[in-house]
């Protein structure tokens, strides 16, 4: 807060009151934001505001007002029939540029008075874009003053839905300490701040270095733009009474382009603000949608890497990708003092001028076509710009909520492909970069709580695996509690996809593990596209809860499926990944199956289940001892011992049931009273799973019987079966002959063989 | 005051009954038309404006095996409704008896307060709550096969698993404050 309070300070006006002036800014903050604010705004608009008042002049002119001022608006059948026919015409086709100007410019001028004007602002339907002089002309009337505030945020609304289709952005950006001022209205401020942060580019201080300098700024020229963010991150902090959201965000970029000015620490997960207008988009859609293929050829104009893209049908604004445009990479109207030359990312075509033009690249305004163009995420990929991510992950985060949280009536997109292309998009950029966006993973907390379980599932499913590392404190309520709900209510299908799932997510953390592992010694840090930094153990925490997590959803599903083998699968595949943690990724982590999991697996009646369970127990059985010998030589992990119980309680199951027919004896899980395992009239019932008689093996033994019986010229007999002795001295080969022909019971076999720790 | 018991009457072989509430009547036929076209067993649907039930098929109404609230965010009134028939029910069937299947939950004009106190509504009942896309085939489908699910285990259809167990897995605790969450 002092430092804020210096700063103000510095460029308060006259000397006299500067001590007043400063030392009160903290305790009556608005009055005083707003003196130094009108300062701040005569040294930088002063020259911006005569020039365009003289062009409002001129504008007014040229296209001589259709209505005297102060011409009665009621009763007045001429307006009325000349509006509805511009209503009409917006409705249906849109309105050429010209009429956007001139019907803008007599809505805030209030000419008729402020009924008309929300009126016409209502049916400002563009059919192809916005001319940018006309924005800024009306901005400058919004100073006036006159305008009731609901009219005033009716119109920061149309700006924004209309952002895309403005046809120029430079102007704007010229007069973005004016827009900034408004900041201080309580009821425009979300509104204006999400304008600024569409506004706020890392060159935003370049345009206002021409203007004469005020007196602070005349002594300090190249801090110029510095001093400007200086001046409007301390006034939002300033202003920072809770945590609005539209404030943090507007923060988080200016922290992002001059950390030093921004002290307050901004939470990497923000909340979204709705600030669209659905009535304006729906119109505009539709609009957009009757003049076809040709409205967005002219937004996409003459540069789009794709070219059969911008002759898609524009039906969603914000779900199609924006072409990377050339339109706003338009010169401002005079920039001597730019001594570097940017260079547009449109005009780049190979990956060869792209490595030459590498440090003076000038991203598009609209983040959002980066999306659509390879070129620039290899550029995101390799420079890391954290300004270009965050804003890409803003227009990001705003495209999710609004096309599949807010929908209009209807949801909308459902029965479009659009929807469809776009996520698949994101999924493509996502694998590109190898990592997910903070603002889908915000969205797809929200999403997860209102999901149907099926709506783009397969989508959905994917960006779900590419959530970055939860924390453990976190993950519960993020992730498991819908997560569970849904698994536990839809078929066997979606629990299916749910743990293929949640398996490609734990191999996406281990990897990213063992890279910054390898990094960073032990002490990782994820970086990727979050700013989380978490210890190792913060790390272990989080997959062991997301493997507990997974053991409690199998078991309980196996069982409400019926152990369905199709889900059995799933959850050995998760098993697979599990069991070499350790080996595969260096985490020092072992753990073990749930019982619900290992015993419905032992006894399926498919042999590759229990192959595979085999097989997952001879990995554990080899991470474990390397672990084992590890820990005596370092001594920097441990794992637990009842780990290692748990392991060889396993695997003493797994020979006593398979290899030494003792199933049902005293020592192991499943226990019978003898009446009862007497009652069921079983013929020596402790061989009933091994390795001749287990369901899953029955085949392949009688099988093999057949072939012998062949060999021998014997007549068929089933006691045969019974009279092959299992000892466990005698190896797989003197009992199965060429074992080989059953490859599944060798590597079992094997695996069984080997020596447990 | 007629309570609708979960227990009063014996179950028909093979037979699942399913109730389907919901005041404003859109969705509740196209859900009960997909769910008859099960196989595997008989699924009687039952559809109802609002609860206490009429008392002239009293004798002729089947056990009910689930009771499903069909609430329309987009109406204060759906909720209302809702609400006012939960009174009718034997606390019996709060027993993993009773769920919520909540349409228009993305929609742009239903307030966040709405869905909230449904979300509240559901966790005090320890009932789960079900969201489904009304307006596409897919979405009723889908719709139709978690109601399936559920209804299997309520009518025993499923061996070692009762209603009771499965509402423990599937109900809310809390209704979740997704909108901000700080990691730092």
């Amino acid at each position: 807060d002092r430092e804020n309070t210096i700063y103000i300070t510095l460029i308060s006006p006259g000397s006299g009151d500067r001590q007043n002036n400063g030392s009160s800014a903290v305790t009556s903050r608005s009055i005083n934001i707003r003196v130094n604010l009108n300062f701040l705004l005569c040294v930088s608009n002063c020259e911006y505001m005569n020039m365009f008042k003289n062009q409002i002049h001129t504008v007014m002119s040229a296209f001589p007002p259709v209505v005297e001022a102060g011409t009665p608006v009621h009763g007045n059948d001429e307006v009325e029939r000349h509006l509805v026919l511009v209503e009409k015409v917006a409705y249906s086709k849109g309105l050429p540029p010209e009429a956007i100007s001139v019907m803008l410019e007599f809505a805030m001028s209030l000419r008729m008075g402020t009924v008309l004007c929300a009126r016409v602002l209502r049916c400002l339907i563009p059919a192809t874009v916005v001319p940018q002089e006309a924005v800024v002309r009306a901005v400058v009337w919004l100073g006036v003053g006159k305008i009731p505030m609901s009219t005033q945020v009716l119109f920061i609304k149309w700006v924004l839905t209309m952002f895309d289709m403005i046809d120029g952005k430079d102007q704007l950006r010229a007069i973005y300490g004016f827009i900034f001022s408004f900041v201080t209205e309580e009821n425009l401020c979300p509104f204006i701040c999400h304008l600024l942060y569409l506004l706020t580019r890392k060159e935003s201080g370049k345009s206002f270095s021409h203007l004469r300098y005020g007196p602070f700024i005349q002594r300090f020229p190249q801090f110029y733009s510095y001093s400007l963010f200086l001046v409007f991150s301390s006034l939002l902090q300033a202003l920072l009474t809770g945590r609005q959201p539209f404030l943090m965000h507007l923060l988080s970029l200016y922290k992002v382009l001059c950390p030093e000015l921004v002290t307050l620490s901004i939470p990497s997960r923000m909340r979204w603000v709705r600030n669209h207008n659905s009535t304006w988009k729906s119109t505009l859609i539709g609009v957009q949608k009757r003049n076809g293929s040709q409205a967005a050829s002219s937004i996409g104009l003459a540069f789009t890497i794709k070219d059969k893209a911008s002759s898609r049908k524009r039906k969603h604004t914000h779900l199609q990708l924006p072409a990377l445009s050339s339109v706003v990479n338009k010169q401002p109207q005079s920039e001597p003092s730019s001594s570097r030359k940017l260079v547009p990312l449109v005009q780049l075509h190979s990956f060869a001028q792209l490595l030459e033009n590498m440090h003076h690249i000038e991203l598009p305004a609209q983040m959002g076509s980066l999306l659509g163009s390879s070129l620039a995420l290899q550029y995101l990929d390799f420079v890391q710009d954290e300004s270009a991510l965050l804003r890409l992950n803003f227009w990001l985060g705003y495209a999710l909520y609004e096309e599949f949280l807010f929908c209009g009536d209807g949801g909308g997109f459902q029965n479009s492909d659009e929807a469809l292309q776009f996520l698949n998009k994101l999924l493509s950029t996502e694998n590109f970069l190898q990592g997910g966006f903070t603002s889908s993973e915000a969205f797809l907390y929200k999403f997860l709580t209102v999901w149907d379980g099926s709506l783009l599932r397969p989508q959905i499913l994917a960006l779900l695996s590419n959530i970055p590392v939860v924390p453990s404190s976190q993950i519960g309520r993020l992730l498991f509690e819908p997560l569970m709900q849904l698994f536990f209510t839809s078929s066997v299908f979606f629990k299916c996809g749910l743990v293929e799932c949640l398996n490609s997510m734990l191999l996406k953390w281990l990897t990213w593990h063992s890279v910054y592992a390898l990094e960073d010694d032990l002490d990782i840090s994820l970086k990727s596209y979050t700013s989380i930094n978490m210890t190792l153990s913060g790390f272990k925490d989080s997959v062991m809860d997301l493997v507990h997590f997974v053991g409690q959803l199998a078991s309980v599903g196996l069982q409400l499926e019926g152990c369905h083998s199709l889900l059995l699968s799933f959850t050995l595949d998760f098993y697979e990944t599990v069991c070499d943690m350790f080996l595969k990724y260096g985490l020092p982590l072992v753990v073990m199956p749930p019982p619900g999991v290992f015993y419905p697996t032992l006894f399926a009646t498919d042999p590759i289940s229990v192959d595979r369970l085999a097989y997952i127990m001879y990995r554990y059985k080899v991470n474990l001892a390397s672990a084992k010998s590890q820990e005596k030589l370092t001594e920097a992990f441990h794992i637990s011992s009842q780990t290692f119980h748990e392991f060889n309680h396993y695997v003493v199951v797994m020979v006593n049931s398979l290899w030494n027919s003792r199933m049902f004896k005293p020592d192991m899980d499943l226990k019978l009273s003898e009446e009862l395992l007497l009652k069921s009239s079983v013929p020596q019932h402790w061989t009933s799973f091994d390795l001749i008689h287990h369901p899953a093996f029955m085949s392949y033994a009688i099988d093999f019987h057949q072939k012998v019986t062949f060999l021998h010229q014997k007549s068929y007999d089933a006691d045969i079966l019974t009279s092959i002795k299992l000892t466990p001295q005698s190896g797989p080969k003197e009992r199965f002959g060429d074992v080989t022909t059953f490859p599944s019971f060798f590597r079992l076999a094997t695996c069984l063989l080997q020596k447990h720790p | 005051m007629a309570l609708l018991k979960p227990f009063s009457k014996l179950p028909c072989l093979n037979t699942a009954n399913i109730l389907l509430v919901e005041s404003e009547e859109q969705f509740q036929q196209s859900l009960a038309d997909t769910l008859v076209e099960e196989t595997a067993f008989t699924v009687n649907v039952r559809l109802a404006k609002s609860l206490p039930l009429p008392m002239e098929n009293e004798e002729s109404r089947p056990r009910i095996d689930l009771v499903v609230f069909i609430i329309n965010l987009t109406s204060e009134l759906s909720f209302q409704s809702a609400e006012v028939s939960l009174k009718n029910l034997d606390p019996g069937y709060f027993l993993g008896k009773v769920c919520f299947m909540v349409t228009n939950a993305r929609n742009a004009s239903v307030p966040t307060e709405r869905l909230d106190a449904v979300r509240k509504l559901a966790a005090s009942l320890h009932c789960p709550m079900l969201f489904a896309e009304d307006q596409t085939p897919d979405g009723v489908t889908n719709a139709t096969e978690r109601l399936l699910t559920i209804l299997k285990v309520a009518a025993g259809f499923v061996p070692m698993a009762t209603a009771l167990y499965l509402s423990n897995l599937t109900r809310r605790t809390a209704p979740p404050d997704i909108e901000q969450p700080s990691f730092d």
